[in-house]
């Protein structure tokens, strides 16, 4: 007992920047949750699960959960597809553009999601690059929709969520010896076997990494809901800024944050169970 | 394929053969330049050679791994050097055991056979047999961390084992064991070799392994074969100096001709006066060697036969358990020498003088080049 | 004595003109002095709103500072009033009247006295707050926007949203926004049923509505969406429609629906707790003066709420304030509608937004 506190002791700047910068706002929230907001935002200070009730007594907010569930573990799934093989080459290749390759894969990461999102708008909209292309030549009569829906939405979050992803699965195949997959082949593995059976189960600590990282970040992502969504797309993160910001209604707010905390607890709780499963 | 089988051929026609096999990674200078080689079905046969010599890269060939740059290999009389990795069916045991992390040690052994899409009643026969080949039948559950680095390299003996491969080939799989294991597993591949009758393709830069192993040993040096031949030869009759440096230990000395005649020649190294069992050019310079534990040692000197004598001071001594090794100066010239203990030679004091002697057949000659 | 007797008279009226501010107060207590903070919108707002009233100010009254603290939006001002309600360091907020009204009730903001603001005196009833609370300053109003290339005629209210040919080209903010509320109750007067009504009739038109719509997220905003041609329509404020008319060479336009406007202002409201209260209820009078009212309108066309502020006609027509714009806003009590928006806006989120 003793020596355990002991050993805590270096850790305490730690544990106090852990408990400023996390677990105090998060005090907060579940407080602030607690509370009642009467018509036209007015805080009422109070101690009621009426915030929670609403949410989970409510096919809409439940529409509103369930749909951010999707939409992350979708765009996740679709991050990973895209990924997976540009990871794979950029882990692999030997060409002197290696580098060059790498940094721009990761260069969007500088750039602002909010400008990212505004280059897909002007790529999917009724007047953008695609529909432009498609009645140019002549495909479609009306423009297609491909955004101001969750159409635009998983492709604006596939797009802006892949460096991190590649960058997980890059770090994975970095620890994946190359011999490991000539012994396959040399026992007869063709190609496909030899990503399926041998690469795949081996990179799955960075595949589970980067999906847990995706799937965090797209459902509490809010700018390409907001602007690819058209105002369609509801999802939590949409939500809590439209309950604190626009109805004012703060304590709501604050429930469905600490809803969107416990999806993350249970993603979280997930990605352990997987990786133990794969942890060699 | 697996069940497939060679066509039928000469007894003597070899079965693995390599025709000016080369490699040339990009950019680098050639790893591999020009390899002939011809191995029987059954054969043992090692290349040994320094490190960074092409031994890897020439295994790697054959096992379809790394594509040539130029030449030919041939299984059973067929080409098959267009032919990828997987489907030469070939036996790779790595230095690293390159065993599946996340496969139990069963699942390991069964993953060729699955890739050759047997049924599951056979696999599951064939990989315990080919557990009990190497003495793991208890351990086939674990995963190959839980093995220790002997287990681990017997679970990649029969992993590859297991597919029935046209060839065997093994890069330095007793490399990473200590000593003791090393010499017992040694003992354990041979044997298995022998009762299943496979060629098997070895690469060391260990002497002794390829002496012990091998049906023959391709000695390779700098890309190229420096000399192909059974242990003994290449112990007893090496063709080069190189050869004869590689393997075992060598007193090297540098000498003149200066007389030759009737089978024999005279030759001078720096003041010491030696013979050689052949006629060779008067004035040529030669490198003149003999192994430490073929030269004697005797208070006068003298006695039968015609060989080698010299007259020395001991400078040093050594007691290395098996033998006593010596330094003896011979005017001027160093001479390291083995003398057995336990009676088998006679060991003189540091400081005495003492008379060396060998004879013609283990007087090695090479004309410089 | 003869230099004293002849400066004597200049000196008092140098004396006069210096301090005719105070005089003209009806309670004269003292010059006030120390430093203000006045928080509001950044952006364009500030940009011209400093220029307009805060320098000006401060010009007129040498001992006060005030410092601009720009919050953002309203809701995100009014989130920072409430965490610093206990030690506020904001004396002055303008933010829109929906938020303030909320301010209002929760004790964040005071009552004004108007023998501290003498100003309220000649300020519109339609820019009163109940209770004598912080009044508008800038009114605005509801209009439609347009782009004139691609619609021909010019709309004309409701049934132009209704219009099948518009599909997919119109954008706006739907509830809980002020715009979406607005609209709802524009759209009420359209059917011919008042807002105060069951709401169904009126989210079935809305529903209709919403099935031409192509974004109910316009990005940037709907303005820059007509002018570079991505909407046809949409609804928005005069002020900024103005403004983009003008920046725009006439790509937007708007007009005040023939169903009728909706009045908007903000309000400027002093901060219970201010510390320096009374340079905080000079900077308000003075706000509430015509002269800096008119420059608002002049710099961004914001509808005085002075009914002293003279306008040149032309401009005075652009602004919320033209006499034939007022007479045109749908009266709305907004205690109702406050009372009813939550209900609303689950309405609009539920049928309206996703009706395709
Ligand atoms: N992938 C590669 N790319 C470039 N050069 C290589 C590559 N692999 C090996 N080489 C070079 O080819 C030469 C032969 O290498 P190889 O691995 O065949 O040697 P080796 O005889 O197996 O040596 P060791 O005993 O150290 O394992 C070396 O000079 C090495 O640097
Ligand atoms: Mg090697």
């Amino acid at each position: 007992m003793k020596r355990a506190v002991a050993a805590a002791g270096p850790l305490a700047p730690a544990a106090l920047l852990t408990a400023i910068a996390f677990v105090l706002p998060l005090a907060w929230l579940l407080r602030l949750s607690l509370d009642r907001s009467s018509g036209g935002g007015m805080l009422v200070d109070a101690v009621t699960a009426a915030n929670y009730l609403r949410f989970l007594g409510d096919g809409f907010y439940l529409g509103v959960l369930w749909r951010s569930t999707w939409m992350a573990a979708l765009a996740s799934a679709l991050t990973l597809l895209l990924s997976y093989p540009l990871a794979l080459f950029l882990a692999r290749t030997r060409s002197r553009w290696r580098g060059f390759l790498a940094v721009l894969t990761i260069a969007p990461l500088l750039v602002s999601s909010v400008v990212r999102t505004f280059g897909w708008m002007v790529i999917l909209g009724d007047q953008g690059w695609v529909n432009g292309l498609l009645r140019l030549v002549s495909l479609t009569a009306a423009p297609l929709r491909l955004m101001n829906n969750m159409l635009g939405v998983l492709i604006g979050l596939t797009e802006v969520m892949m460096p991190v992803m590649t960058l997980a699965l890059i770090a994975g195949f970095a620890r994946l010896d190359p011999t490991l997959e000539e012994a396959a082949r040399s026992l007869g593995a063709p190609p496909r076997k030899v990503l399926l059976r041998v690469t795949l189960p081996l990179s799955m600590p960075g595949v589970l990494l980067g999906s847990l990282v995706t799937f965090v970040l797209s459902i509490s992502s809010f700018v390409t809901p907001k602007l690819l969504g058209g105002g369609r797309v509801a999802v939590l993160a949409t939500s809590i800024y439209e309950e604190a910001l626009e109805t004012l209604n703060w304590p709501f707010a604050a429930a469905i944050s600490v809803v969107l905390v416990a999806v993350f607890g249970v993603a979280l709780m997930l990605y352990e169970r997987a990786m133990r499963r794969w942890m060699i | 394929m697996a069940g497939a089988a060679p066509p039928a051929m000469a007894a003597d026609a070899p079965y693995l053969k390599l025709a000016g096999l080369a490699k040339r990674y990009d950019g680098g200078q050639a790893a591999v330049a020009g390899l002939d080689l011809a191995v029987a079905r059954g054969e043992f046969v090692t290349l040994l050679g320094p490190s960074g010599c092409g031994k890897t890269t020439t295994l790697r060939m054959i096992a379809g791994l790394v594509e040539p740059s130029a030449g030919r290999i041939e299984v059973a009389g067929i080409d098959v050097t267009k032919v990828p990795a997987h489907r030469r069916n070939m036996g790779v045991v790595f230095q690293s055991y390159a065993l599946f992390p996340h496969l139990s040690v069963a699942r390991n052994v069964a993953f060729g056979l699955e890739m050759r899409d047997l049924p599951r009643g056979s696999i599951e026969r064939r990989v315990t047999e080919a557990l009990a080949l190497v003495r793991l039948a208890e351990l086939a559950e674990r995963k190959p961390k839980a093995l220790s680095g002997g287990q681990q390299q017997r679970v990649a003996l029969a992993r590859a084992l297991v597919i029935e491969p046209s060839v065997l080939l093994l890069d330095e799989p007793l490399s990473n064991l200590d000593a003791k294991l090393r010499e017992e597993l040694r003992d354990e591949i041979r044997d298995i070799q022998r009762r299943l009758g496979i060629t098997a393709i070895f690469v060391t830069h260990d002497q002794m392994e390829a002496l012990t192993m091998s049906d023959r040993i391709v000695l390779m040096n700098a890309g190229r074969i420096e000399q192909v031949g059974s242990p003994a030869e290449l112990y007893e009759r090496p063709a080069s100096p190189f050869v004869a440096g590689f393997i075992g230990r060598m007193n090297r000395l540098t000498a003149a001709v200066t007389a030759s005649g009737g089978g024999r020649s005279r030759l001078d190294a720096s003041g010491l006066s030696l013979m050689a069992s052949r006629e060779l050019p008067l004035g040529v310079r030669v490198t003149v060697m003999v192994r430490p534990h073929r030269i004697r040692l005797s208070a006068r000197g003298g006695g039968a036969g015609e060989g080698n004598a010299v007259r020395a001071r001991v400078r040093k001594l050594v007691f290395a358990g098996e033998a006593v090794q010596l330094e003896i100066d011979a005017a001027g010239l160093v001479l390291r020498v083995e003398q057995p203990t336990g009676g088998g030679g006679w060991v003189p004091g540091i400081g005495e003088e003492v008379a060396a002697t060998w004879s013609l057949d283990d007087t090695l000659v090479f004309a410089e080049r | 004595m003869r230099r004293r007797r002849i400066l004597g008279p200049k000196l008092v009226l140098a004396a006069l003109i210096a301090l005719s501010p105070c005089l003209a107060a009806p309670s004269p207590a003292a010059e006030p002095s120390g430093d203000i903070v006045l928080m509001a919108y950044p952006g364009a707002f500030q940009d011209n709103y400093v220029k307009a009233v805060v320098e000006p100010f401060m010009k007129a009254h040498p001992g006060v500072k005030v410092t601009y603290n720009p919050g953002g939006n309203s809701a995100q001002m009014l989130g920072l009033l409430r965490a610093q309600k206990a030690n506020p360091q904001v004396d002055v907020a303008i933010i829109d009247f929906s938020v303030s009204r909320v301010g209002n009730k929760e004790g964040i903001f005071s009552k004004l006295d108007r023998k501290d603001v003498p100003n309220l005196a000649d300020i519109y009833d339609e820019a009163r707050m109940p209770g004598d609370m912080g009044p508008g300053i800038t009114f605005d109003n509801l209009v439609m926007l347009y782009g004139p290339d691609q619609v021909k005629p010019a709309p004309t209210g409701i049934k132009d949203l209704l219009d099948p040919k518009n599909k997919g080209k119109i954008g706006f903010s739907p509830a809980p926004n002020v715009i979406g509320i607005a609209l709802q109750i524009v759209v009420a007067k359209a059917i011919g049923v008042g807002y105060k009504a069951p709401i169904d009739p009126v989210i079935a038109e809305l529903k209709k509505i919403a099935q031409n719509v192509q974004t109910w997220q316009a990005t940037p905003d709907n303005y820059t969406m007509i002018i570079n041609g991505a909407l046809a329509l949409g609804i928005g404020w005069n002020a900024r429609a103005q403004f983009y008319a003008d920046k725009s060479g006439g790509k937007v336009k708007s007009i005040v629906m023939q169903e009728g406007g909706i009045l908007d202002m903000d309000t400027i409201n002093l901060v219970a707790g201010s510390r320096n209260p009374a340079a905080a209820l000079a900077f308000i009078d003075y706000a509430l003066g015509p002269e800096p009212q008119k420059r608002m309108a002049e710099a961004m066309y914001y509808g005085p709420t002075n009914k002293k502020a003279v306008l040149p006609p032309e401009l005075m027509a652009r602004t919320s304030s033209a006499p034939a714009t007022l007479a045109k806003m749908i009266p709305v009590d907004w205690d109702y509608v406050a009372s009813v928006q939550d209900q609303w806006t689950e309405r609009w989120r539920r049928e309206v937004i996703p009706a395709q």
